[in-house]
């Protein structure tokens, strides 16, 4: 069986670490080379991030990775699978997720003819400022660069102004002002040498975890026999998405220390921007925003009974109802 | 498949059909033949996220940019001033050629509208003052390839943008080789003209009274380059929005210092829509293709021969360089780097290099690209404008420049700082 | 009759071209607006994305002028060196595989539109544009070059069976790369 994969961000150590590995290696080995992987990633493709998924369920490739978020254009209420700041750590957002899956599910096979193989996260989404900031109210008035819609929105809805900037340019424009914050993943804000443009961190999950999901072409999964179809199932769960889980929480960890001094960084030289404590207010008022405005406003763009289904779902394992 | 999809590439571009179409043909081919998958229902998604992009309309705002400019006439009246500053120099107005080139550069993203703009005014000068033809139309060939290493450059928006580093370090980058390769130029317009000075035509002392009301002259390109550059360092704009405030100064400047005419107007404005067409065909038959290559394995293909090869880094490096150089030969320069790009750069940058560094170093062996036959559409443009003369008189005469940007690359390879050195102290 | 058609959709090209180019002008506007505005600390949010969009409708429709003007970069080597009827059957050659390419493209570039109006799909931004909403010109733009290459090589074949090379090569010909490029 030829599988064509197309992988995430090649620089990212979500695929250099567990996607390359388990598409590339383990999978083959456990088939008894019954199974033939060809593997890229979509930036090596030069796909646009929102086309990942529509060629996918096109048949162009046969299994497909990516960040939810990049497919919401053609499937709002996936915005429901990473809501910001709802889980701070990844035990809880590894729980999200799998309340969410069933949902996941059913939208990829409806809007990309697609089956969910895995749902992984990248590290969660952080907030990068160089501007004297001592809590999540100070950026209200602040221009902030974030990704995706729902953080976008919910940005406005404490008072920040988001701007667009591509990743390439963020240290240029938090430097010259054009931006006095942004969001991206610790261990990508570090590499990418953020910190020499920034000072303070806000090491919450603002963006959330920008959930990456693993999906196969549905008529391609059809096509396979049931052994087959078990062994990918079963691999991809044990090989692939626990152990990207499982190194989750430390990395967080190793990527703070890494900004901010406090601790050690494997990564190399520890920098120290100032690590900005989020206090219980300041959540609690996150919260309030996100149920009173943020979420009510996904759940009219979602349209359907998502908002019912999500309230029993992930909203219960979080503890939030969106109203009506 | 490098081999069949090089051969199949030389071949259609050699029945003359149009380059953007032979791009889109031979992604057809490597689907058909080297892809187990149907990679063409992903056609549409292509040209729709290739051309739905805000990087890439810096492209007609550059184009416009540059047509206000010759049209109103302030492209003429820069030269003119130019020449009264360097033709005392062996080589005479082939300097003023350089110079021109090197000002414009400084307002135009792209070296083929900077070649066509000097060869446009400086021809007309060439016969009447005697010069020979090979040095004089090589130099305008040469200098207008550093439209695209002076910032701004629409090339380098291109590599940023596909290899998401920083647009405006890229920029900072490019000033410094950019202008010693002016330098450089004119060094070696000198060193020939002082062994053949036949070839270096009357050489010209202006009073100095002349020199100083010439500078005025050069005021509308100076106040142009500033507006430009100044919003994008000063923060107050991206790149690309910096070619949108470069229009709306293009249009005041004209309306102040040159001529303006709704008929002027027209014409500037269909020149642009032309280019800008003919370029994003390119572009996204470029981006078809390179879909396919990558989805076919090119990536693996190239590794596994890199890494056969078991080079050091340097070693590299050089093998890319003769890559570029080779290729350079024969294909258009913004299909060469869209097509390259997503496959060498990875593995260069993986070798430890920085990838603002190598966007520079590429940008050199474009340059060259540029103006070595059979394809180098700078020799095309300065040969349309002289309207007389055999093409291998510019291709001749492009050779000195040729060297000239071959040392550049051996400089910059040896001294990497060359080229960061300003982003690094500036940022940026 | 030929050329009939062939002034007909050069006066149709161009004054599309001329719409293209001042809907390019307006985008210029409308992104230094918004840079000034930002000085002033404020900003209309957006501007990148509404740039991104009339690049795409720009480009699909100002193909079809470019093509008129032959303006689409061809290499004249092997070309140039034959008399004149081996240059209409380059010519000729060239023109068919263009609007057999572009036709493709044009039918490959409507289960996109086709599937943003299945899902209602919305840009994933602040704006949340409805993606048919800047799809439609963007696609229609395609469809044109597509009849607009179809027609111009009808006529040019015409006129090749006529024995009228040169105002064939008038059509479809090749003015070499700098003609294009000025
Ligand atoms: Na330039
Ligand atoms: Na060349």
């Amino acid at each position: 069986e030829d599988l064509s994969v197309v992988g995430s961000w090649s620089s990212l150590p979500l695929h250099k670490q567990y996607e390359a590995p388990f598409w590339g290696e383990a999978l083959p080995a456990a088939s008894g080379g019954k199974i033939n992987v060809n593997l890229t990633t979509h930036n090596q493709m030069n796909l646009g991030v929102g086309d990942v998924f529509r060629l996918l369920g096109d048949g162009v490739y046969d299994v497909a990775m990516t960040v939810a978020d990049y497919a919401v254009a053609d499937a709002p209420e996936l915005e429901g699978l990473d809501v910001p700041l709802l889980a701070l750590t990844a035990d809880e957002a590894r729980a999200m997720v799998d309340a969410a899956r069933p949902m996941v599910t059913d939208i990829f096979h409806d809007r990309f003819n697609s089956h969910v193989l895995a749902i992984a996260p990248y590290p969660p989404q952080v907030v990068f400022c160089n501007a004297e900031i001592a809590g999540l109210d100070d950026l209200k008035g602040l221009k902030v660069r974030a990704s995706g819609r729902m953080t976008a929105k919910f940005l406005e809805a404490l008072g920040a102004e988001g701007v667009n900037v591509s990743f390439g340019e963020v240290p240029g424009a938090l430097q010259k002002g054009t931006v006095d914050c942004a969001v991206t993943g610790a261990g990508s804000g570090y590499s990418a040498g953020w910190w020499e443009v920034s000072t303070h961190l806000l090491p919450i999950p603002l963006g959330g975890w920008d959930s990456v999901v693993t999906a196969m072409n549905l008529d391609k999964w059809n096509s396979l026999d049931a052994d087959t179809q078990a062994l990918i199932a079963s691999k991809v769960a044990s090989d692939f998405e626990a152990p990207a889980w499982a190194s989750a929480q430390g990395a967080l960890v190793n990527d703070i220390a890494c900004l901010t001094g406090n601790g050690d960084c494997p990564a190399g030289d520890a920098r120290g921007m100032k690590l900005v404590e989020v206090s219980d207010a300041d959540f609690a008022r996150a919260r309030e925003v996100l149920v009173g405005e943020v979420l009510p406003d996904w759940a009219g763009r979602a349209g359907g009974d998502w908002a019912e289904r999500w309230n029993a779902s992930v909203g219960a394992t979080v503890g939030v109802t969106i109203g009506n | 498949m490098i081999g069949y999809v090089t051969i199949g590439l030389l071949g259609l571009l050699a029945l003359s059909i149009p380059v953007g179409i032979v791009l889109f043909l031979l992604g057809f081919g490597v689907d058909a033949f080297f892809s187990p998958f149907p990679l063409i229902r992903g056609l549409g998604n292509l040209v729709w996220s290739t051309s739905n992009n805000a990087t890439l309309i810096a492209i007609p705002f550059f184009v416009l940019l540059g047509e206000i400019l010759v049209r109103s006439g302030i492209a003429t009246r820069t030269y003119a001033a130019l020449d009264r500053w360097v033709s005392w120099l062996p080589g005479g107005l082939v300097h003023a050629n350089v110079a021109t080139a090197t000002m414009f550069s400084a307002t135009s993203g792209s070296s083929v509208a900077t070649a066509a703009t000097v060869a446009t005014v400086a021809m007309p000068q060439a016969e009447k003052l005697g010069y020979d033809p090979k040095l004089f139309s090589g130099a305008i060939a040469a200098g207008g390839t550093l439209g695209i290493m002076i910032p701004p450059s629409i090339n380098l928006i291109v590599y940023g943008f596909l290899t998401q580093t920083s647009i405006p370090r890229l920029f900072l980058a490019g000033l410094v080789p950019g202008l010693a390769l002016a330098l450089g130029f004119m060094a070696i317009t000198v060193i020939i003209c002082l062994i053949r000075p036949s070839l270096g035509g009357t050489r010209r002392v202006f009073p100095l009274g002349d020199m100083l009301r010439a500078l005025l002259q050069l005021l509308p390109i100076v106040l142009l380059f500033t507006i430009i550059i100044g919003t994008i360092y000063k923060g107050w704009a991206t790149p690309t929005e910096a070619a949108a405030v470069g229009v709306a100064g293009a249009v005041t400047i004209a309306a102040f210092f040159g001529n303006v005419s709704r008929a002027i107007f027209v014409e500037a404005i269909l020149g642009t829509v032309k280019i800008t067409s003919m370029i994003m065909l390119v572009v996204i038959g470029a981006s078809f293709l390179n879909f396919t290559l990558a989805s076919a394995g090119l990536g693996r293909e190239l590794e596994t021969f890199l890494d056969g090869l078991g080079l050091s880094p340097l070693g590299t490096i050089l093998v890319v360089v003769l890559i570029y150089i080779v290729l350079g030969f024969f294909i258009e320069t913004l299909s060469l780097m869209v097509v390259t790009i997503p496959i060498i750069v990875p593995l260069v940058v993986a070798q430890g290099y920085d990838p603002i560094w190598f966007g520079i170093l590429m940008i050199v062996l474009i340059e060259m690209a540029l103006i070595t036959p059979p394809v180098g559409l700078n020799l095309y443009v300065v040969q349309g404008a002289r309207k007389s003369g055999k093409m291998s008189e510019v291709m001749l005469g492009t050779i000195p420049y040729v060297i000239a940007m071959l040392i550049m690359v051996a400089l910059l390879i040896a001294f990497p700082a060359i080229a960061l050195f300003l982003p690094s102290v500036l940022g940026g | 009759m030929e050329e009939i058609v062939l002034e007909k959709l050069r006066s149709w090209n161009r004054r599309i071209a001329i719409l293209t180019g001042c809907v390019l002008m307006a985008c210029a506007g409308v992104v230094l607006l918004d840079v000034l505005l930002r000085r002033l600390g404020s900003s209309f949010g957006g501007t990148d994305e509404i740039s991104g969009y009339v690049m795409a409708i720009a480009t699909s429709w100002g193909m079809a002028f470019t093509l008129l003007e032959l303006g689409h970069v061809r290499i004249d080597l092997l070309r140039g060196r034959t008399g004149q009827i081996g240059r209409s059957l380059f010519d000729l050659f060239a023109m068919i595989m263009m609007a057999g390419t572009v036709t493709l493209i044009a039918v490959k570039c409507w289960p996109v539109l086709a599937r943003s109006l299945a899902n209602s799909s919305r840009a994933n931004t602040p704006l949340e544009t409805p993606l048919a909403l800047v799809q439609v010109p963007w696609f229609a733009g395609w469809v044109w070059f597509a009849i607009v290459a179809w027609a111009t090589l009808a006529a040019a074949l015409l006129l090749v069976l006529k024995g009228r090379f040169e105002a064939s090569e008038a059509a479809i010909g090749c003015f070499g790369e700098e003609a294009a490029l000025k």
